[in-house]
């Protein structure tokens, strides 16, 4: 890996680098700012577990994967020890902190994130 | 540095690609070993307000130079040994349940059980940049300060226990969440016996390079050293390659290699701030292959805008280069400041954590 031409500044430089610095900060606010964007989730069920009437949802992007479990868990009536597995695509289980917006940039399926949703660990 | 391995062979050109049979070149292997041995030192202090009665309050903290590819949970039997056996007194501690012990970092963030320990140090030290007192010129490592709580874990917002069952899960979990990420789906993990599988959480408990990478070899993409000695694979099984070995003899061509994945499984990290991850084609075009300056131009660029362009060579300057400007920020992968030209399928293929994931933490220059 070559040395990066970017390590020694010139002198005039350092001036600059303060500016840069704030506008850095600047950046930082403007990529925190929660995406009010929501996306469609298509919840599927597995094996035995209970069809909803209504399986198609818009959930704001910004919220974590266990939101959306909770907002399952309510929609089917759930109590929190009651056996819910949760995955995207019949594939995999998503970490609970992973956000519906980048589950659904890099899952998607027909502009739609398939949630799949299980009484008993089908594919842990 | 020792032998790499018992299993690996030098890449030989003429050798039938099979996926189990594939050789782990030198180059590919240096580093991933080099990963695998990287430490962060860790001072663990119990929050004093929480100390069992007569606790001998001279041994307070713990230190520890923990393996960046491993977890916290991991740990929790040797710090619970230290804190049990020399720091606690025994009636007082008795009643303690360790899984009810949980961390905090000494500026009061909650920390994920299930986070990397590596990802945990980066991530503090990207968050540290934004304080204009930090220097990054440091080149000693400075201790991540932790602070352990003994009871009242805030279950809400931990998402997740820290027992040894639940650790394996969201490991085996983000494995399959990376081969999804590559390939589409998650038949490479699947397709693993169950000895195998859970080989992977044993070479992590057990820090053991060997018995880690003899079973994720046989899902981890490879780069090839030189992608123009590489040959040309058998046509003759289905291919996963989305689109045709390029007909330039300097592409890559390494069917089931770094450069053919669908995506790279990695994960962006904005000093506190958000978790970003979309699709990361390997590829910009047939010949070109996506840098980190590609990926960062394309996610954060009021961070890492575009270079400047390089001014015309003439006879004062026959070798121009692009001119130096002052850079908002860095990019750190296990620990280290990457060059912006480091091509992301070599880091998928070379510095990605135990779990697959290629995590790349922010830091702001000052």
């Amino acid at each position: 890996m070559t040395d990066s031409a970017d390590r020694s500044l010139p002198s005039w430089a350092s001036s600059a680098i303060s500016e840069t610095n704030e506008e850095a900060l600047k950046a930082l606010q403007t990529y925190k700012k929660k995406d009010a964007d929501k996306v469609i989730v298509r919840f599927k069920a597995v094996g035995n577990a209970p069809i909803m009437k209504q399986n198609f949802f818009k959930i704001t992007s910004s919220n974590r994967f266990q939101a959306v479990i909770q907002f399952l868990r309510k929609e089917l009536g759930y109590k929190g020890s009651e056996p819910l597995h949760t995955y995207i695509n019949l594939a995999f289980s998503p970490a609970p902190d992973d956000t519906v917006a980048n589950l659904f940039k890099s899952f998607q399926t027909d502009n739609h994130l398939i949630v799949n949703y299980s009484t008993t660990a089908a594919w842990g | 540095m020792s032998t790499y391995g018992t299993t690996r062979h030098h890449h030989s050109p003429a050798a039938n690609f099979s996926n189990r049979d594939r050789a782990t070149d030198y180059h590919t292997t240096l580093f991933r070993r080099l990963t695998w041995d990287g430490t962060v030192p860790l001072e663990i202090r119990v929050d004093p307000k929480e100390l069992p009665a007569n606790s001998d309050r001279n041994l307070e903290c713990y230190f520890v130079q923990a393996p960046r590819v491993s977890y916290l949970p991991l740990l929790m039997p040797e710090i619970r040994r230290f804190f049990m056996d020399l720091v606690f007194d025994e009636t007082a501690a008795k009643d303690l349940k360790d899984e009810e012990w949980w961390f905090e970092t000494a500026e009061g963030t909650l920390v994920k059980w299930h986070w990397p320990i590596g990802l945990i140090y980066d991530n503090h030290t990207i968050s540290a940049s934004l304080k204009p007192t930090s220097s990054r010129s440091s080149t000693n490592a400075i201790p991540l300060r932790l602070i352990l709580h003994l009871a009242s874990p805030p279950n809400e917002k931990l998402l997740l226990s820290p027992s040894p069952e639940a650790c394996k899960q969201a490991f085996m979990g983000q494995l399959k969440e990376a081969d999804f990420i590559r390939w589409g789906s998650t038949k490479r993990m699947t397709g693993l016996r169950q000895q195998d599988q859970d080989g992977l959480w044993e070479g992590i408990k057990e820090h053991n390079f060997d018995d880690y990478w003899r079973v994720a070899s046989k899902v981890t993409p490879t780069t090839a050293p030189t992608r123009a000695q590489s040959p040309v694979p058998p046509s003759s099984s289905a291919s996963m390659v989305n689109r045709p070995p390029s007909a330039d003899p300097g592409g890559p061509s390494e069917r089931d290699g770094a450069y053919n994945v669908r995506s790279i499984p990695v994960r962006l990290y904005v000093p506190d701030g958000p978790v970003i991850q979309g699709l990361v084609p390997p590829m910009i075009d047939d010949n070109t292959p996506r840098t980190l300056s590609h990926y960062l131009l394309d996610h954060i660029p009021l961070l890492f805008p575009a270079s400047p362009p390089v001014p015309p060579p003439s006879r004062a300057n026959p070798h121009p280069r692009p001119p130096p400007v002052p850079r908002p920020a860095y990019a750190l992968v296990q620990g280290i400041v990457m060059p912006l030209e480091t091509e992301m399928a070599w880091l998928g293929g070379c510095l990605a954590g135990a779990d697959g994931w290629v995590n790349v933490c922010i830091g702001i220059n000052h």
